[in-house]
């Protein structure tokens, strides 16, 4: 059975003109429903970009004596290798340490004028292969008295902390997403079923006449398909919109905690794009399970 | 053309609208269902394109029992089959010519076919000059004729007619009656449910009466009662 293409057109530009409130409702539910889904997903990429520095896994750092030899340096280093409690470690050197200083401080350019990189340890990241506060302590410890060592800070629940509030929101941002997935789907499922109500008359006629099933639903389908893309298409500028929003919470100071709470462009492009698809997919295979319900013989 | 060996048909919450009727019909015969409302005359009907299944007994269309046939294939049996009904199922929002060039294009006829039929009928039918009326511009009449003209353009086998007259007065009916009559001249199977009893005693064609679902009578030349 060859479909043809003009009459699919013909058909779906005429029941758009015809069902102008319900094809609006539908596109405005599809771009809701995608918003809502979009900028979930985009809260938990923010919330992991934001905890992502916490998250490298290091658990104490090592500060070297800025006065100290090399070759001490190296011991510790040989150390650090050797040890089967280190998973891996990081060095920092004094510039690498003082450019983080003058990020840090870089509203005070009179103190960063008193510091030179001279002066500034240099210094191990530590991740241990077990994280157990009491291990980490233990490990922390030897590191201690180590020669040329100045001191070993732990941050485990600081980081901890942090790690739970991540965990815990993403885990709550999946599950809104599902929801609002599922809301979705059945709302334009629902929309779609009045619309096809509307129209029970046409399929009617158009089964006693010997249209085969899936000549009638096609143009249905490809209604979904155009639906669901244009609600797509609307709710990429509004997930946009979200991540503004959180270029705002970003640049509040007093939110310290939330530093790199963003996420890349990139990132919200290819989501709006997957939005689309989405919306593409709930629309046609939303129409073609709506329209089977008028189908059954 | 058309065989029921034994059929039973029981809706739900147990209305016999059909029982032990048996059937058949010769092609290009002109047939009259005839009886009171409920007495399975619609049912007869919509065994035949297959709107229902028998509970029991076999339906012959064409030589082929369609109880065998697959869902998929059953559009495929509709195309043999027009359909016109007392309230004409047309579709409002398109013209007349629109209308029945619409029963075509949905079974992918090429548009070149589209355009050469439609109108021929519609010129068949007496409505060329109101090709491009909406249905709501027609008279009962005009809009039946439409309604015939989009059964029939496809040729089929069979022309099914349920109270095609039941809304429309006696000379209107009449002209109907004579568009049916040509086109089962034309070597089409017509079958007719009626309640309109000077059609029938005018027209003198077979006539099968059902009453609560069981086939009374059935003569040929017959009269309505």
């Amino acid at each position: 059975m060859s479909l043809k293409l003009d009459y699919v057109l013909r058909e779906t530009a005429s029941n758009f003109r015809r069902n102008i409130t319900l094809t609006l409702a539908t596109v405005i539910t599809v771009t809701i429903s995608l918003t809502l889904l979009g900028a979930a997903l985009l809260f938990g990429d923010a919330v992991d970009n934001a905890t992502v520095r916490w998250k490298d896994g290091v658990e104490f750092i090592v500060f070297m004596d800025p006065e100290i030899s090399p070759e001490l340096e190296e011991d510790v280093r040989r150390q650090l290798e050797d040890a089967p409690e280190v998973s891996g470690f990081t060095y920092i050197d004094k510039d690498e340490a003082y450019a983080e200083v003058q990020d840090l401080l870089g509203d005070s350019p009179e103190l960063v004028e008193v510091i030179t990189p001279e002066r500034l340890p240099a210094s191990f990241r530590v991740k241990p292969t077990d994280t157990l506060p009491e291990r980490v302590d233990e490990l922390a410890a030897a590191f201690r008295t180590q020669p040329g060592v100045a001191r070993v800070v732990t941050a485990s629940e600081t980081i901890r902390a942090i790690e739970d509030l991540s965990s815990g929101l993403r885990q709550r941002v999946i599950i809104i997403a599902i929801v609002l997935l599922v809301a979705a789907a059945v709302l334009i499922l629902n929309t779609i079923r009045m619309a096809l109500f509307s129209r029970r008359r046409d399929i009617e006629v158009m089964k006693l006449v010997g249209a085969t099933n899936w000549f009638i639903r096609v143009p249905f389908m490809f209604e979904g398909l155009i639906q669901g893309l244009i609600g797509g298409v609307i709710a990429i500028p509004l997930i946009w919109l979200t991540n503004n929003f959180f270029s705002v919470i970003n640049d509040d100071v007093s939110l310290e905690l939330l530093r790199g709470f963003t996420v890349d462009p990139s990132r919200v492009w290819a989501l709006g794009f997957q939005m689309v698809g989405l919306g593409a997919i709930v629309g046609t295979v939303g129409s073609g399970i709506a329209v089977s319900r008028f189908l059954d013989t | 053309m058309i065989r029921m060996e034994n059929v039973t048909k029981v809706y739900k919450g147990e209305v016999l609208a059909l029982q032990n009727a048996s059937c058949e019909v010769q092609r290009g015969e002109f047939v009259f269902l005839v009886g009171p409302s409920g007495s399975g005359k619609s049912t007869f009907m919509r065994l035949l394109n297959k709107e229902e299944k028998p509970d029991r007994g076999r339906v012959y269309v064409a030589g082929k029992d369609i109880g065998q046939l697959p869902s998929w294939k059953v559009p495929f049996l509709r195309r043999n089959i027009g359909c016109v009904f007392q309230d004409f199922k047309l579709l409002p929002n398109k013209t007349v010519v629109q209308n029945v060039a619409f029963a075509l294009e949905v079974i992918g006829r090429p548009r070149g076919v589209i355009k050469e039929k439609v109108p021929a009928i519609l010129e068949l039918v007496g409505l060329s000059k109101k090709m491009h009326n909406y249905p709501d511009e027609l008279s009962g009449g005009e809009q039946q004729r439409v309604s015939i003209a989009r059964a029939f353009v496809n040729r089929p086998l069979i022309l099914l007619a349920d109270e095609p007259t039941g809304n429309l007065d006696p000379n209107t009916s009449l002209g109907i009656m004579t568009l049916l009559d040509r086109i089962n001249r034309t070597g089409t199977t017509v079958v007719m449910a009626t309640h309109d009893r000077s059609i029938v005693d005018k027209m003198r064609r077979r006539v099968v009466e059902l009453d609560r679902g069981q086939i009374v009578r059935d003569q040929s030349r017959g009269v309505y009662e």
